[in-house]
């Protein structure tokens, strides 16, 4: 390695918030269903990969009739991919978890497993298993720094990628701190027997968490297929797992924790490839999972006492 | 019963009862199990495979078939998965399908062969390249591809003889397939006089590359050799692009297939690919060519030809041994040679082709490739 370079650590810092943007808006689902209702949501990476195939089935439709302007196609393929997958989330949820509410904790884990691999082979079926590809919708971007130098290269589509995950995390915080309904979430994650005393519809709160975190999964796969422009029905499996490790990370049931969290996990990997060998970017995920779970075993920002599987 | 069902059912008892016929048919026929991935992100080259397999079962049985019984093709599933390869090995055993063309995948080709060299089943791979498959000491593998090491020093001697780089990086997807290769390319760009200044592996089914992109654009890497599949090396040309990194690439027979193109679009204009020679430019093959296209399929594929030379083997086999038995004829191919689309082709005592030639070729962005001279 020749030398440290202030540019490479920047650009690194832009790849891994890339990165962590998307982690993060994967990581509201797992940690907004276990704030809930104190269970993991397994089939949740593969409503993100659903909302990547939505996202990328509407921007070829968009294509081919020739409509180009990047924010109605963002704006449509968002819209889209939320209301198809927002429906898969509470499909999951009424199918997988409200027949079991009251059973040991085990058994939901379960079903949802099962809804997990009964989704993959699904889209498998229905899709094909192989790789469906598209070409980038937006490209260029902004070049720093000295001219035939390293230059650093920030592109409109990692820009868009931070806008639409801030604007939405922005969103999901005011709904949950200013809306009725948002009251009604926080009350349930308190205490769910308390609030369905007074009167809160415990049911529908949960229904409202799983669609809102696989609105937000959609809104990850939407921005994923711009811009990697890759999709297959597996991809599901391993950002679901960093996605959970990111809101372990941040403190599972928190929801600036996952953000956090994200953002971290992001960095992790891009440092790792970066300044030791890209074989180790995965070690080095999971090793800081490790290393700060043994020192705040609730995670960077989560509550003591919230009880973990 | 209403009129609609009542035909239905009888339609489904006749289909039935044809089924049934098909059965009793098929018990005169010598199977062979096309074992690759017909599903899976390298299925492409299980088509390759499954069409070139496929070719000759038809075109030999439109021959009269084998000392009279037809061939018949039974199609494996293994989607290039280790584990995936043992259960349709263990099929095949259970079938008593006694000849196997496949399979695919390096990593799935390793654990399945043990197998049929345990329960006497002739294997032949039209496309594992990695060495060890045939450094086993078994006697039923055969493969009618080249290897690794006859690969990596053709991508390797290149790379130092004619490209030279001052700044080289080698990357690899830490499978059996991709890291064999890369290795072999490290052994002989070093033995030319040229050090690369990153060895690394990325991970199968990662779709982010740009820290590594970043690094190695920093660190003024001018070539790099990728070991692996089109998937991802199609996202590093992608992403390479986008950060305006203009290195070049080279890689295997394994990222050469249209998908790349589809992937990285404009950025795999460029892409050096080694691949077996173009057996469809052979003009000993322009009868098989033109019944390929006939069928609107394209032979240009590198397992195309291996896969039909390796079906043609085991049934030009059958016909020389005048036997069935699968390890006597494992001894037949050892010993004799058979005029296949890939050449005349003789065996060593391994399995290996004694002579198989890899090309260089400049890949283009609409999926074309052309000969480096």
């Amino acid at each position: 390695m020749s030398g440290f370079s202030l540019l490479e650590f920047i650009q690194q810092i832009i790849n891994g918030l890339t990165l962590g943007s998307i982690y993060a808006l994967i990581a509201i689902g797992y940690t907004m269903v276990y704030g809930i209702i104190g269970m993991i949501n397994f089939a949740h990476g593969e409503i993100y990969m659903i909302g990547a195939y939505v996202g990328l089935l509407v921007i070829t439709a968009l294509g081919l009739f020739g409509v180009d302007s990047i924010s109605a196609i963002l704006l449509a393929t968002l819209a889209l991919s939320i209301l198809v997958t927002g429906s898969y989330g509470w499909t999951v949820e009424r199918l997988a978890y409200r027949p079991l509410r009251g059973s040991p904790r085990l058994v939901p884990l379960i079903s949802a497993i099962g809804v997990s691999i009964f989704l993959q082979n699904y889209v498998q079926l229905g899709q094909g298993a192989r790789d469906v590809s598209m070409q980038p919708v937006l490209t260029g971007g902004w070049r720093f720094g000295p001219e035939g130098d390293f230059q650093v290269y920030l592109s409109y589509m990692q820009v868009l990628i931070a806008v639409v995950t801030v604007a939405f995390m922005t969103g999901l915080t005011l709904f949950i701190g200013r809306s009725r309904m948002g009251r009604a979430c926080r009350a349930c994650s308190e205490d769910r027997a308390m609030a369905n005393l007074l009167g809160i519809d415990t049911d529908r709160v949960i229904a409202v968490t799983f669609v809102l975190g696989a609105a937000l999964a959609a809104v990850a796969g939407v921005l994923v297929s711009m811009y990697y422009g890759l999709v297959n029905p597996f991809i599901g499996f391993m950002a679901g797992l960093k996605a959970f490790t990111a809101a372990v990370l941040g403190g599972i049931g928190s929801i600036p924790g996952a953000m956090l969290g994200g953002v971290v996990l992001g960095l992790a990997e891009s440092f790792a490839s970066a300044y030791l060998q890209t074989e180790y970017k995965d070690v080095v995920a999971f090793g800081l999972l490790i290393g700060v779970l043994l020192v705040r075993p609730t995670g960077l920002l989560g509550r003591p006492d919230v009880e973990k599987v | 019963m209403n009129t609609f069902s009542r035909s239905a059912l009888s339609a489904a008892v006749g289909a039935v009862i044809l089924s049934l016929g098909g059965l009793a048919q098929a018990q005169g026929t010598l199977k062979i199990a096309i074992a690759g991935p017909t599903t899976g992100p390298v299925a492409q080259y299980g088509d390759m495979q499954m069409m070139g397999a496929k070719m000759a079962v038809e075109q030999i049985n439109a021959k009269g078939g084998v000392n009279g019984k037809k061939l018949e093709a039974v199609i494996m599933d293994d989607a290039c998965e280790p584990k995936q390869a043992v259960a349709v090995a263990n099929q095949i055993v259970n079938q008593k399908i006694k000849y196997v063309v496949g399979h695919l995948c390096s990593g799935s080709t390793q654990p399945a062969s043990k197998l049929y060299e345990d329960e006497g089943i002739l294997m032949i791979t039209p496309a594992a390249t990695n060495p060890a498959i045939t450094q086993q000491g078994y006697k039923m593998v055969f493969r009618t591809i080249g290897t690794d090491d006859q690969q990596g020093p053709t991508a390797g001697k290149y790379i130092a003889g004619t490209i030279k780089p001052k700044k080289l990086a080698i990357l690899h997807d830490k499978q059996q397939y991709g890291e064999g290769i890369a290795k072999e390319v490290r052994k002989t760009v070093e033995a030319g006089g040229i050090k690369p200044v990153l060895f690394e592996g990325v991970n199968k089914g990662q779709t982010d590359f740009s820290a590594l992109i970043t690094k190695m654009k920093k660190e003024g890497v001018e070539f790099i050799y990728y070991g692996g599949y089109h998937p991802e090396l199609g996202l590093l040309l992608r992403q390479s692009k986008e950060q305006g990194f203009d290195a070049k690439y080279m890689g295997p027979e394994g990222v050469g297939n249209k998908d790349i193109s589809a992937i990285a679009g404009p950025a795999s204009e460029g892409l050096l690919v080694t691949l077996p020679a173009d057996f469809s430019a052979d003009p000993a093959n322009a009868d098989l060519v033109a019944a390929f296209k006939a069928k609107n399929q394209d032979p240009t594929g590198p397992f195309v030809m291996p896969a039909y030379a390796g079906v043609q083997i085991i049934a030009d086999a059958i016909k020389g041994a005048k036997t069935e038995d699968a390890v006597k004829l494992a001894d037949y191919i050892r010993k004799n040679s058979f005029d296949t689309p890939i050449g005349k082709v003789a065996f060593k005592e391994n399995g290996d082709l004694k002579e198989f030639e890899f090309v260089i070729f400049t890949w283009h962005a609409d999926a074309t490739k052309t000969p480096v001279k």
